[in-house]
Parts: C-alpha cells; sequence; structure tokens
C-alpha cells in the first residue's frame, strides 16, 4: 500500500517545494528591493545633472526619484570644490581618513589581539577583575568622556593646538585606538576555541609565551585578525561625531571624511545645493568600503557569529 | 630645562614597564605603570611652548563666505606695511556656531574673529574676548557706526566701559520671492503674497528658520502710518554692570493682534509655513512657498533654488489686521496696517582674550583697516557683505548706477538697508541678559502660538493653551518675563496688564 | 540564609585580607635587610643593595620625576599640575580675570575644568606613586628571600626574559591599561564629577562668568524638586525618555532579531539559486556608513521627498506627511513606529549573517534524528531550528538590547529626537543617548548631562550584570575550553 502511495506524495510534496521556493524567491526579491533603494537613490543623486529653465543647476533633495539627466558635474565639484575655505577639501579629507584609518587598524588589532590572547590563555590574578572592569567601563556612554579626551589631548597639545592643527590627527588616532584593548570580547571567543592542548605542548617543548603568541596563536587567528582589522579600518570611515569634536570646527582641513560629508548637510553650507555633492562624496566613500567588505566577507562573518555566541 | 625633565619622563615611562614588570614577584596590577608619569611629562613640554611666545602670526576667523576675500586684502596690507611684523592667516568658521566654539575653547580660538553683535555680552562676560583701547580704532568706531549700533558693542569689565567689537557687517531680515508666481503688485503685502500662492497651489512664505532672530518678523511689527509698535526691550536700560535693566513690554495689544492675524494666516492653505526639515530651500525650489524672509547670507541658496532671473529681493511685504484679530482689543483696529519688522544686527570684529598681548596694538591695527569703509565696501562688491558704517546706501547706490553690481544684488543691499529702518539692533545689556530670550526658549514658545499648540510654562509641566486672547497674551507675558529675568514666572499675574 | 552567611563570610574574609597585607608589610620591613628597609624611603635602593644596578636606577629615577612632578607643578593654560592641582582642586581659590587697558595684557580667570582634570590625574599620578613604591620594596624583599635560599637575585637580563615568557601578559596589557586609564577611565570619572558642579554653559553665561564650583548632590535633589534649567530639563522629561528608551530597545532588539533569523531562514532554504548574490545585497547595507544610509532615508521621507510626492500624486494626502517628527507639530506616534520600521532595515541584515553560520552549524544529526520520528518540517523548526539558535544566541541578545539603548545613529540621523517639545532639549524620540548628546555636545550643560549620564549607566549595568552574570557564558567563562 505504501508502496502505491509513494510516487503521488512525492509529486506533492515536489509540487509544495516549488510554490514555496517562490514565494521565497518573491519575498526576497521584494526585500532586496527594498533594501536596495536608499542606496540607489544616494547613487542616482550623485550622478544626476538636472538644470533648471535658466540653467541653474539643481542640487537640493528633489521630489522625483529618477533623475532627467545624468552626467559626472557632482565628482568635479566634488574633488574640486572648495569647502570651508580649504581647497581640495573632499580629496584631503579623504587622505586624513586614509591615514587615520590605516594607523588605528594596526594600533587596535595589536591591542585587541594582546588583550585577547592574554584574557583567553593566560592565567593571571587581576585577570576576572580586568575582565569586569573593561565590562563596565564599556557600560558609560563614550559621549560623556568625548570632551574631557578633548580638554586631555589639549593638554599634550594633541588639538586645540593653534601652533600644530596638523597634531590633532595624531590626537584622534590616539583617541580612536586607545579604548580598542578594551574591545577584546569577540577576539578573546575565538581564541577560546584554539584548544589550549597546542598551548600546553608547545610549553612542554621550552617555548616562552612571547613565542606561542607570535609562531602559534597568531598564524591561526587569521581570520580574526583580519576581522578586526576591518572592523577598526572602517571605523573613522563611518563615525561623524567624534572626530568633529577631536579635531573642532576650526581646522576642517583636518577633518575625516565623514565629517566633512556630514557638514555639508548641515553646516553653514546645508542652506546651498550641495545633496548631489555629498551623494558623489558618499558614493565615492561607499565604495572602497563596501569592496572590502565583499573580498573579506567571509571572515566578517566568522567575526560577527563568534562575537554572537559569546556575547 | 622643563623640556629636558619631559624627555627624561617620557623616556622614564617606558623603563617603568621593565622596572616593574620584573621586580614583581607574581601576577601584578596589569596596568599602572608609569603612564601617567609619562603623561604629564608630555603635558609639561607643551606648557613651555604653549602661551608665553608670540609666533609672529595673527589669527583671523571670519564668516566662511569671506574667507578668501580678508585673506587677500590682508596679504595686501602686509605688503603695504612692510613694518607689520607678523604673519596674518584667515581662516572661514560656520557664522551660526563659532560663538559656540569660542567659549568652549576660548585659548584655541583665532587672535581676531567676527561673531554677530548679539554675542559681544557673552563673549566678554566669559572672558573670551578683550577690550579695544586704541583711541584711533574707537574714534573711528565712533564716527563711523549709526548710534543704534554703538549701542551694543560695549560691554563693561570690572565696572569700567570698554569698546569691545568693531561692526563691519550689517545683517537685517528682508524677502526673497519667486518672480515666476508673484507680481510686484502682489509682493507688496501678505495678502498680495496669498493670492500667487492660491494660484500656484502652494503656501505663501515661510522664515528660514525658527530662532530668535527670524522670529523677530512678527514680533517685531510695526504700524506703517507711524512705525509704532509697543514692543520694548530693555528700553532705557543702563550699559554698565549694575545698571538698570530697562522696560520691556511684548504683551501689547497691537503684537497680540498681530500674532492672531498670523495664527489665521499660518492655518490657510496657502499662508505661512515653518521651514521645511529639508531647509528653506527646498521649500523655494520645489514651489512649497512663493517667498522667504531671509538675510543676505541666503542669498546664493536662494539663488540657487529658483535661478536668478526669477529671483526677486524686496521689503518684508505689509499687512492688515483683519477684524477676528483685533476682536476684543483696544488700541488697534481692523484694516491697520502693519509691515514684518526684523533684528537689524551688525556683525563685529573681536580681538581673543587669550591673545598674546605683545600682538595687542598690531591687531588694533589691522581691525581698524579690515572695518575700515574702504574695505567694508570692497568686501561687499565682492562678497555681498552689506557695509555697516552711516551712508552705506549711497555707497550701494552708486555701485549700481556705476553698472559695478547686478540687479539683485543692488536689490539685496538697498532691501537690507530699508529693512533696517524698520528693526532694532537685538539689545544687550551688561553681558547677557539677551541670551535669555535664546537659551530660554522664548523663541520655541512664540513658535508656539503660530501652531496654536501647548507649550511648558513653569518648573511643573503646566500646558498653556494659545488660542485665545488670553492665551496668547499669556504667552507673550512669559516671553517678555524671560527676557527680563531669565527664568520662567511662578505664576501668571491675575489680570495681565497691558502696559501700552 | 545561605545567601546571607555567604556575604558575612566574604565581609570576614575581606577584613582577614586587609589585616594579612598590613601584617605582611610590618614583617617585611622587620625582616628585610637593610637595602629592603632602606627602599621604604628610596625606591630602589634595595636593588642597588642586590647590585641589581639598573633596575634600582630606573625605580629611583621615577621616583625623582615624580617628586619633581609633584613639587614643580608644570602647568598648561596657566593650570598647574603637582601638589597645586591637589590645591585646587577644591575650587575655592579660584580667580576672575583682568585687564590692563596699557599694555592689553588680560589675566585669565581660573579654568575650571583644567582644574578638576588635572586634579585628578595628579591623585592618579600619587596612586602610581605608592604602587611603585610597593613594588620596590617588594622587589628588593624578593631578593633578599632568594638570597635566604641560597639563590642569586635575578639579572636585569633574566628581568626583561620574564616579560616575554611567565610575565607575558604584563608586557600585553600594559598599553592597554595605560591608554585606558588615560584615554577612559580618567575621562569618565571627569565626567561622573561634572555632576556635583555647577557647569552649565547656559547658567554661567547668564551669571556673567566662565566659574564654576562644587555643589554636592544639589543636582540630585534639583531633579525631583525640578529646580533650575537642570531640574526642569530633567524632572519633566527624565521618565518619558526612559521609558521610550525602554520601548525602543525592546522593540528595536526584537524586531531585529526575529526578522534577522526569518530572512537567514528564507536565504539558506534548500533548492534555493543566488544565495551568494542576496547575501551581498544584504551585507552591501552594513559596510555602508550610516551617516550615509540614513540620511538617504530621510531624504526619502522628507517633505519634498519621493514618498510624500509620490503619495500626493496618488492623492492619499493632501499635505507632506512628517514621517520622522522633523516639525513640533508632527505626529509623535508616527516618528516612533517609522525609526522602529527603518531600524529593521538597519539591523536584520546583521542578524541574518549572525544566524546563518550559526543555522548551518546546527547537528545535522538532530535533524535525521527528528525526520526519523516522522516531524514536519515545521516542527523540526519550532522544536530544533529556533531552540538552537536562541539558546545559541542569548548572550548576543543581552549585548544587543544594551547596544540599543545606547543607538545613537539611528535616532540621531533619522529624527534627531524630534517631534521636539517646546522648550525642552529631549525631544519625543530621544533615547538617553541622544539627550545626552544635545545636552552636552550642543548646551554645554555638562552637569545635566552628567546626572544623566549616571542614570543610564545604573540601569544598562543594572540590566547588564543582573543577566550576564546569571547567564552560562560568564559562569562557565573558564570551564568552556
Amino acid at each position: 500500500m505504501s508502496n502505491l502511495l509513494r510516487p503521488k506524495k512525492f509529486k506533492s510534496q515536489a509540487r509544495n517545494r516549488r510554490i514555496s521556493l517562490g514565494i521565497t524567491y518573491a519575498v526576497l526579491v521584494l526585500m532586496s528591493i527594498i533594501w536596495l533603494i536608499p542606496l540607489l537613490w544616494i547613487i542616482l543623486s550623485a550622478f544626476r545633472c538636472d538644470y533648471q529653465a535658466d540653467g541653474t543647476f539643481i542640487g537640493t533633495v528633489t521630489s522625483y526619484f529618477f533623475p532627467h539627466h545624468f552626467g559626472l558635474k557632482n565628482f568635479a565639484d566634488l574633488f574640486s570644490g572648495t569647502y570651508y575655505a580649504v581647497p581640495n577639501a573632499f580629496p584631503r579629507w579623504m587622505l586624513n581618513t586614509l591615514i587615520i584609518a590605516v594607523i588605528d587598524c594596526v594600533i587596535s588589532t595589536f591591542l585587541v589581539l594582546s588583550v585577547a590572547y592574554c584574557m583567553s590563555k593566560l592565567r593571571f590574578k587581576l585577570r576576572k577583575p580586568f575582565m569586569n572592569a573593561s565590562m563596565i567601563i564599556g557600560l558609560f556612554p563614550g559621549f560623556m568622556s568625548m570632551i574631557a579626551i578633548y580638554f586631555l589631548l589639549k593638554s599634550i597639545g594633541l588639538t586645540g593646538n593653534p601652533d600644530h592643527p596638523e597634531y590633532s590627527i595624531i590626537g584622534l588616532i590616539l583617541a580612536y585606538s586607545a579604548g580598542a584593548g578594551l574591545g577584546f570580547q569577540i577576539a578573546k571567543g575565538f581564541f577560546d576555541v584554539i584548544p589550549n592542548a597546542l598551548v600546553e605542548s608547545a610549553k612542554l617543548d621550552g617555548c616562552t609565551n612571547f613565542k606561542i603568541f607570535i609562531r602559534i596563536i597568531l598564524p591561526l587567528a587569521k581570520p580574526i585578525i583580519i576581522y578586526q582589522a576591518l572592523m577598526s579600518f572602517t571605523g573613522p570611515w563611518m563615525d561623524f561625531i567624534f572626530a568633529k569634536v577631536i579635531i573642532g570646527p576650526a581646522n576642517p582641513e583636518y577633518w575625516t571624511v565623514s565629517v566633512g560629508l556630514y557638514s555639508m548637510l548641515f553646516g553653514t553650507y546645508a542652506d546651498v545645493n550641495l545633496f548631489t555633492q555629498f551623494a558623489a562624496g558618499c558614493v565615492i566613500v561607499a565604495i572602497p568600503i563596501v569592496t572590502l567588505f565583499m573580498f573579506l566577507q567571509k571572515y566578517y562573518v566568522e567575526g560577527v557569529t563568534a562575537g554572537a555566541v559569546k556575547g | 630645562m622643563k623640556k629636558l625633565i619631559a624627555i627624561l619622563l617620557a623616556l622614564l615611562m617606558a623603563l617603568a614597564l621593565v622596572a616593574c614588570g620584573g621586580g614583581s614577584s607574581e601576577g601584578t596590577t596589569p596596568g599602572g605603570n608609569g603612564g601617567e608619569g609619562g603623561n604629564s611629562g608630555e603635558g609639561g613640554n607643551s606648557g613651555e611652548g604653549g602661551k608665553a611666545n608670540d609666533n609672529g602670526l595673527i589669527r583671523v576667523w571670519v564668516g566662511e563666505e569671506s574667507a578668501e576675500f580678508y585673506q587677500k586684502v590682508c596679504d595686501e596690507y602686509i605688503a603695504a606695511h612692510s613694518d607689520f611684523g607678523y604673519k596674518i592667516e584667515v581662516k572661514g568658521m560656520d557664522t551660526g556656531s563659532v560663538a559656540g566654539t569660542i567659549t568652549n575653547d576660548p585659548a584655541a580660538a583665532a587672535d581676531i574673529y567676527t561673531v554677530a553683535h548679539d554675542n559681544i555680552g557673552k563673549l566678554a562676560a566669559t572672558q573670551c574676548a578683550k577690550p579695544i583701547t586704541a583711541e584711533a580704532l574707537v574714534n573711528q568706531v565712533t564716527a563711523d557706526n549709526p548710534a543704534s549700533f554703538q549701542g551694543v558693542i560695549y560691554s563693561t569689565l570690572d565696572g569700567t566701559k570698554y569698546l569691545y567689537g568693531v561692526p563691519y557687517i550689517s545683517q537685517a531680515l528682508f524677502l526673497y520671492y519667486n518672480k515666476a508666481y508673484v507680481t510686484e503688485e502682489q509682493v507688496k503685502t501678505f495678502e498680495g503674497l496669498q493670492e500667487a500662492a492660491k494660484a500656484a497651489g502652494c503656501k505663501a512664505i515661510t522664515v528660514t528658520g525658527d530662532d530668535g532672530f527670524n522670529m523677530s518678523f512678527a514680533l517685531l511689527a510695526t504700524r506703517v502710518s507711524d512705525h509704532a509698535t509697543t514692543v520694548k526691550i530693555y528700553e532705557g536700560a543702563e550699559s554698565v554692570s549694575g545698571g538698570s535693566k530697562g522696560e520691556s513690554n511684548c504683551q501689547g495689544d497691537d503684537t497680540v493682534a498681530i500674532y492672531r492675524w498670523l495664527q489665521a494666516y499660518a492655518a490657510d492653505p496657502n499662508g505661512f509655513k515653518w521651514a521645511s526639515p529639508d531647509g528653506w530651500n527646498a521649500d523655494l525650489r520645489n514651489n512649497g512657498v512663493v517667498a522667504v524672509i531671509g538675510g543676505a547670507w541666503h542669498y546664493n541658496a536662494a539663488k540657487a533654488a529658483v535661478g536668478e532671473t526669477n529671483l526677486g529681493i524686496t521689503l518684508i511685504p505689509t499687512f492688515k489686521l483683519t477684524a477676528e484679530a483685533v476682536e476684543g482689543l483696544s488700541g488697534v483696529a481692523a484694516g491697520d496696517e502693519y509691515r514684518g519688522g526684523t533684528f537689524a544686527d551688525c556683525k563685529c570684529f573681536m580681538i581673543n582674550a587669550h591673545s598674546e598681548p605683545s600682538k595687542y596694538a598690531k591687531e588694533q591695527e589691522l581691525i581698524m583697516y579690515l572695518a575700515s569703509k574702504e574695505i567694508q565696501n570692497r568686501s561687499y562688491l565682492e562678497c555681498m557683505n552689506v557695509p555697516a558704517y552711516v551712508g552705506a546706501a549711497d555707497f550701494i547706490k552708486q555701485c549700481f548706477e556705476e553698472g559695478k553690481v547686478s540687479e539683485s544684488e543692488y536689490n539685496l543691499a538697498a532691501s537690507q538697508v530699508s529693512m533696517a529702518e524698520w528693526g532694532i539692533p537685538q539689545p544687550f545689556i551688561t553681558g547677557t541678559l539677551n541670551t535669555y530670550y535664546y537659551s530660554k526658549n522664548a523663541p520655541a514658545v512664540l513658535r508656539a502660538i503660530v501652531d496654536q499648540t501647548k507649550y511648558p510654562t513653569t518648573g511643573d509641566t503646566i500646558l498653556e493653551e494659545t488660542t485665545s486672547v488670553a492665551g496668547i497674551r499669556k504667552a507673550l507675558y512669559l516671553v517678555e518675563y524671560l527676557w527680563m529675568h531669565g527664568v520662567t514666572p511662578k505664576e501668571f499675574p491675575a489680570n495681565l496688564p497691558d502696559k501700552a | 540564609m545561605a545567601k546571607k552567611d555567604k556575604r558575612k563570610a566574604d565581609r570576614a574574609g575581606f577584613f582577614q585580607k586587609i589585616r594579612n597585607g598590613f601584617s605582611y608589610f610590618v614583617k617585611r620591613f622587620r625582616d628585610g635587610s637593610v637595602g629592603t628597609k632602606l627602599s621604604h624611603l628610596i625606591f630602589g635602593a634595595g636593588n642597588f643593595y642586590h647590585k641589581q644596578y639598573i633596575k634600582g636606577a630606573i625605580f629611583l629615577l621615577l621616583q625623582v620625576a615624580i617628586i619633581l612632578f609633584m613639587v614643580l607643578c608644570p602647568s598648561i593654560n596657566g593650570t598647574p599640575y603637582g601638589y597645586k592641582a591637589l590645591l585646587n582642586l577644591p575650587l575655592k581659590n579660584v580667580t576672575k580675570g583682568g585687564f590692563d587697558p596699557a599694555t592689553g595684557a588680560m589675566t585669565a580667570s581660573s579654568n575650571c575644568q583644567l582644574m578638576i582634570l588635572f586634579g585628578f590625574v595628579t591623585i592618579a599620578v600619587i596612586f602610581i606613586y605608592f604602587i611603585l613604591w610597593h613594588k620596590s620594596i617588594e622587589s628588593s624583599y624578593k631578593a633578599d628571600m632568594d638570597k635566604k635560599i641560597g639563590l642569586k637575585p635575578t639579572t636585569f637580563k633574566e628581568d626583561v626574559k620574564a616579560l616575554f615568557d611567565q610575565k607575558f601578559h604584563i608586557t600585553m596589557l600594559t598599553p592597554t591599561c595605560i591608554a585606558a586609564l588615560v584615554f577612559t577611565v580618567l575621562p569618565t570619572i571627569f565626567m561622573i564629577s561634572l555632576a556635583f558642579t555647577t557647569y552649565n554653559q547656559q547658567d554661567m553665561n547668564e551669571a556673567n562668568t566662565n566659574l564654576f564650583a562644587w555643589n554636592g548632590i544639589q543636582n540630585f535633589r534639583a531633579v525631583f524638586t525640578g529646580e533650575g534649567s537642570l531640574g526642569f530639563e530633567i524632572k519633566n522629561r527624565f521618565l518619558p525618555v526612559l521609558g521610550w528608551t525602554f520601548i525602543w530597545a525592546i522593540f528595536a532588539t526584537f524586531t531585529c532579531y526575529f526578522g534577522g533569523i526569518i530572512l537567514a531562514l528564507l536565504i539558506n532554504k534548500k533548492g534555493l539559486k543566488g544565495k551568494k548574490i542576496f547575501r551581498t545585497v544584504f551585507i552591501m547595507t552594513i559596510a555602508i556608513p550610516q551617516f550615509i544610509s540614513l540620511l538617504a532615508v530621510r531624504n526619502l521621507f522628507g517633505e519634498y521627498g519621493p514618498l510624500n510626492s509620490l503619495l500626493m500624486n496618488l492623492g492619499w494626502t493632501s499635505q507632506p506627511i512628517g514621517f520622522l517628527g522633523q516639525k513640533p507639530t508632527d505626529s509623535e506616534l508616527l516618528a516612533k513606529i517609522m525609526v522602529i520600521i527603518i531600524n529593521m532595515w538597519v539591523g536584520i541584515p546583521y542578524t541574518m549573517l549572525m544566524t546563518s553560520g550559526i543555522l548551518m552549524n546546527i547537528p545535522a544529526d538532530l535533524y535525521e534524528a527528528a525526520r526519523v520520528d516522522g516531524a514536519s518540517t515545521t516542527k523540526m523548526f519550532f522544536k530544533i531550528t529556533l531552540p538552537y539558535v536562541i539558546f545559541i544566541t542569548t548572550p548576543y541578545l543581552i549585548s544587543s538590547f544594551v547596544g540599543n539603548i545606547n543607538s545613537f545613529n539611528t535616532i540621531f540621523l533619522l529624527t534627531g529626537g524630534g517631534p521636539a517639545y517646546q522648550g525642552y532639549q529631549a525631544g519625543g524620540t530621544d533615547l538617553l543617548v541622544t539627550w545626552l548628546y544635545k545636552v552636552t555636545i550642543d548646551q554645554g550643560s555638562y552637569n545635566t548631562g552628567a546626572v544623566i549620564g549616571i542614570f543610564t549607566f545604573v540601569i544598562t549595568a543594572t540590566i547588564t550584570l543582573v543577566t550576564y552574570r546569571r547567564s552560562k557564558a560568564y559562569n562557565e567563562e573558564d570551564t568552556f575550553q
């Protein structure tokens, strides 16, 4: 009996599966569209090249979604434009951000890995208190300390320094990377999975902790290194509050690109026709970050998953 | 010597790690070795290089729209005066937020900066600004500027009255409108704008923001026939510490009637609206309104929004009080014609209190040059900054007649100069009283009246309505009280007197 | 009962520890060599005594440096460090500046912020001095002990070597600790302390001064009485903002969490083609900086944005809708719903990525067993998949809840906290953290901000500690490996 029924059941199952797959496709495509609309809007605005009847360029937000004309004018204007009396401001901001991001990336990744290694593989008296303290400190809203960090940096001449405004970039790098070590949890979660037996056997072979770290742990930690590096590299491109407070409104030539772009919409320049140039800037900023994410997707997912499991 | 100590300390910081780590017998405090020593060491270092030395540079902050111009004229000045002895670096700053930037960290601000005059009191009181004493400069300021400005650029320090700000740009509100929709006849009255808006299917007019400065368009409206208003702000005040605050009045019948009129005008589908969160220029560009009340610094944005050919510039229009607006009020009659008012402000050069004394004489010399009529005139021609000195109107007219400026550029300056006659400078006395008007939310209360929404009054959340005559008068009384006392009143008088 | 006993025992243990520590100090002084005794006065004396010259020199130099720092009082912008900073800390002898018209010299007023900050730095230096003092004696005493049992005191080379082996954690943690102390701990303490001062730029402007003072717990009292600008703001707005912060955090956490799980299930559905493309689409929204994507969304929903113009063209509305509460007259409820919905746009891809990884790791034999038992797909989802995912991601749920309480970008960029409550800083959609930002960075009311910050901290800390300390992840952190 069951033999007789089986093919029919299979058939209906297959049909059900097809239907449910179809629905899944429809839902996913719909969701993808919803998720892409804002990004599309930015890209379309960046390439928009519409003029009014009398030849005035339209740079504001428009009520229509699709531009009437496309062109590269916004990009050309962005790269040659003078903002906040800084000639060629945008390329400068890009360069500043690149410098900050690269250095921050190196320092932060090193700090995170070293702390995570200690917390995961070494045992010492103040380990638990350190972990608790780092968690508690992390609960204070970061904005609270922003002003104090400004004053501290200022008191060692690393920001608000009239004679050397360029030092504020060093100040910002310090401010970004100094706290990085306290965000060791994800990397620690990753190290925890590396079997202790490996470490023990290396110790029996007479390896020092330093050598274990360099020769055994680091080579195994490639995914988490890449994850941390990715996170700390992209941080400065995304932050628009901290950088503004630390570098200050008086030194627009040392701003990061996000501060610059943000103030295009919310400074005095908010008055002017800058939305399309802002959009062009956004596209330029987003391209390298998105590319990085795409290439390093695997590691990113690994890091995110490790973070989820370890909290 | 100190520098040496600093270097030593920094070295020690590194060594501390070794000493401490090596010295401990078992697990130690992981941190806390020498970090602070190092930090303070570097601190000593920059303390050395910080204050006392005169770096041969005078830094100037101006509005960002005219930074290039002022750098140019400064370079010219140095070239012409080889004995000046200082390099000059001009930087553009956001005019709206620069005063806050300076108060947050005056030591990092420029030697000479420019702010709108209503910040002078605050900057003087918090010792961010230095008095100006050079006789030649004080005389120039007295000779060049209208009395209204001279009343608001002095402040007191230790009981002595000093000049703090040197006016160089005047600022007042006027009207931008879209010629494509509004005729020259219609633009003369709010009712005409309404008519034009109805034809265009949009709102008539907006303001560039809802801050205290922009709020003046209604608060300071005056009767056309005799320039009269019952609004008084610190009238008869003495600008010395301990001087009297004078008299203030915001709740005259005419003001109540004006706000009742504005309520109706705002409720009309073709009347007044607040600026879009996307910016007032979005309103203008997207045909959300046909006119905007703004200042000279909005010129480029307005031009970009509707195009130069469509951009009209003129005085803020007049309006006639309706029968509903004057109902139950005395001293005003239906049909009375009023013109929208404005604060007539000026932007001033000021000297930073933290600037080295050795630069003081040269700074004043430089300001004297930058605020001279000649440079003010050039700044009008090159940056559309309307000059502040008495008689600037003649120069503006002459430039137009000689074809040096376009018609809209001329209209802009001429409208502003005319509007200034319909307005008063934002007053402040003995420092900072005027900041009450801003910091204690008086503009928010004024907006609540126009929106006919509720607003909080005292420490407890008592919400007052703004739809009746009594409600409006109460709200206006609150504004007046804030102006005078800087706090909300504990309770409202049972019968609000009409002081007019 | 048992708990109480434990606490009692804890307390006894604590006092015992202090007693032990004290007697150890006495013993160390009594039993130590001359060098050790001398070390109590001069750092490194004991090391010199044991011929550990380099180490001794380092200790001595550090001592000299700190003493010089304390005595010479290097000053920055006219505010001194050192003992003078300690004298300044009570903010009693502050001076208002003056002006000399003849020279143009202006004596600056005291800088109260720096006085407090430098005071704390100096206290930290003193604290470090005592740690060094202890370490110096200990180092010498250890050499004594080594000698006693016939060992040689360690050489400098050995000490350095130890830093790369058994004391490797010190080498590794020191940079982070210094950085955290200077850039996190000190600033946090400084900001907390401002809650006990009159440092409020608005009030100070009105009082014609740039000086402020300590005022004890008056600010906290003002919260209840509603006095002053601080009391007015906090008394009337704290509870509404707190309530909304919780509602927001709950909705934001769970909508993104379950939305993400569902999306992950959809994408990972067997037989679905183009998994990679779909996933890439969603990762893209993570990769793009939020200030870009959220500002784009904000403009889409703006008064003259495409959505409003579409709705008006369709004739569904005659006036533009204020979706994001940017005007005081806009609907608060609508703005709240909108930010929660838009936040799903931000948060779902993240959970999706995370759960995708977990879904693939679910042991296949669990499903095998269920299939053998004849369980349906739906049943397997509710009995196996969901419990497994939730079990694994509980720590994430907690941290994302706390993260949402402190979520700044979404609110700040979309609504700016609006619709505004006329007369207050905190608007209808302001969270504690955006409120804090407005009050401190925009307004300069640092004492108000500090009070709000302390409240926020107490709340997040309580939630975290209660949930986290009970969680397996914390208690079995050590044994997990």
